[in-house]
């Protein structure tokens, strides 16, 4: 039988696992009588070994804890742009809307001059039935639906409801005024699509008005994310809100709007 | 090692001991190594839209990483000979400076990797070290798999000549010289 000739590369190959199924027949039908054939592969197997034990320390050495921390800020920094970009405000006006198309946060600005901003599709639960639907698909919420009003005027900045007859929970925030000595509510819903809704309510009148909100992509539950209390604050300090109240100055301030709203 | 990932931002605290010693292993100085690590972070996730899932993301990285090791290295050029350090020489370090910086005198077998000529050392530490198939090397090189096969037969060659893992046969003399 004559000694078949295998080049180095092919035997690298075989050494490597990088060979057809039928190569690798050959060479192992031909290793069982050549042991030089057998010498030459063991050569291959050897430095891939010998070069992996060679740089395991230098894998095995811990990093350094500025190098890590440098990172997972970077990673950091990152996501919250993500969430940033995830979190859309969308202003109205008068009647006219804009596309439901996602604002970046330059916009806010914009959106705070205009006094009210709502998410659209989240609205909808938001408003009573005498809203009107506006041709770009908002919902202008001019009276907000009894649940949340009711959310509105009794639950204390730091507690969380269900809203009567939704599961949305309903936590308060904030009790402060506007510019123009308005009451106003700082607020978030999760709603049922795990969605967190920040927002802010003030009172005109003798009704609420959803002034502010924007929606945060589902963290499931518990509080928004950064980003979106960013845009909050930038809208906070358009309308030039006030500080937040006392727990006593909100219980009395509170107490008088359900006293209005019985005469 | 990770192999699939979806997100790199999920990945890349765990790949860092991997990045890390691919980075010393190619400017052997772990303070160059350190800050190209973190500038090939930086720059995957910046474009982290381009990863596409289900490849892998080591070999991902390593590219990153790698290429902006060239591109450093091209700089130093133009900026000047009298810091062009020469590519062949030393993880271990000729010089006692380079030395310290990277430690790894005592090993003869990483010396001897240090010594090889670029080409063949970076071959070498992607499939041998790091595990790379031949086709996600030649993908990180951005060379034929045909050349990745060539550059890490001489490479392995040339490092059990180096360091008397195994005699090679007669038949294929390799000397240090005629390797490079």
């Amino acid at each position: 039988m004559t000694e078949e000739t295998f080049s180095d590369e092919i035997l690298m190959r075989f050494a490597d696992g990088e060979l057809d199924p039928d190569m690798v027949a050959r060479i192992e039908q031909a290793m069982e009588t050549d042991d030089r054939l057998v010498a030459r592969i063991a050569v291959f197997i050897e430095t891939r070994a010998q070069a992996q034990a060679a740089l395991k320390p230098l894998h095995d050495e811990p990093v350094p804890e500025k190098l890590v921390a440098a990172v997972e800020q970077m990673i950091e920094a990152k996501r919250a742009g993500e969430k940033a970009a995830a979190a859309s405000i969308l202003p109205f006006g008068s009647g006219r809307v804009a596309g439901p198309a996602s604002r970046s946060r330059w916009m806010l600005p914009i959106a705070a001059s205009l006094a009210a901003a709502v998410v659209g599709g989240l609205a909808g639960y938001w408003a009573a039935a005498t809203n009107e639907r506006t041709q770009g698909g908002l919902w202008v919420a001019s009276v907000i639906r009894p649940a949340l009003a009711q959310a509105l005027e009794t639950v204390e900045s730091g507690k969380e409801i269900k809203l009567a007859g939704i599961s949305d929970r309903f936590r308060a925030i904030a009790t402060f005024r506007n510019d123009a000595q308005d009451l106003c509510r700082e607020f978030e819903v999760d709603s049922q699509d795990r969605s967190t809704v920040v927002s802010v309510a003030c009172r005109s009148g003798d009704e609420w008005r959803v002034s502010f909100a924007v929606v945060a992509p589902g963290d499931a539950g518990g509080y928004a994310p950064a980003s979106s209390t960013e845009a909050l604050d930038a809208y906070l300090s358009a309308i030039e809100a006030g500080a937040p109240m006392s727990a006593e100055e909100e219980i009395q301030a509170l107490a008088e709007v359900r006293r209005k709203d019985r005469k | 090692m990770p192999e699939k990932a979806d997100r790199v931002q999920d990945q890349l605290v765990a790949f860092l001991p991997n990045l890390r010693r691919f980075a010393i292993a190619l400017c052997r100085s772990r303070d160059i190594a350190d800050d190209l690590v973190q500038r090939a972070c930086e720059r995957a996730l910046a474009n982290e839209r381009r990863f596409e899932p289900g490849t892998r993301f080591d070999a991902w990285m390593f590219k990153i990483l790698r290429n902006l090791w060239i591109d450093d290295i091209r700089k130093r050029k133009v900026a000047g000979p009298q810091d062009d350090i020469d590519e062949r020489h030393d993880i271990a370090g000729i010089s006692g400076e380079r030395e310290v910086e990277a430690r790894l005198a005592l090993n003869s077998v990483a010396q001897a990797i240090g010594e090889l000529a670029a080409d063949q050392r970076d071959v070498l530490l992607l499939v041998c070290v790091e595990e790379l198939s031949y086709r996600q090397a030649a993908e990180v090189l951005a060379v034929p798999i045909g050349t990745v096969m060539s550059r890490l037969a001489r490479a392995r060659k040339n490092l059990a000549e180096a360091t008397g893992i195994s005699s090679a046969p007669t038949r294929y003399p390799v000397t240090k010289g005629a390797a490079k």
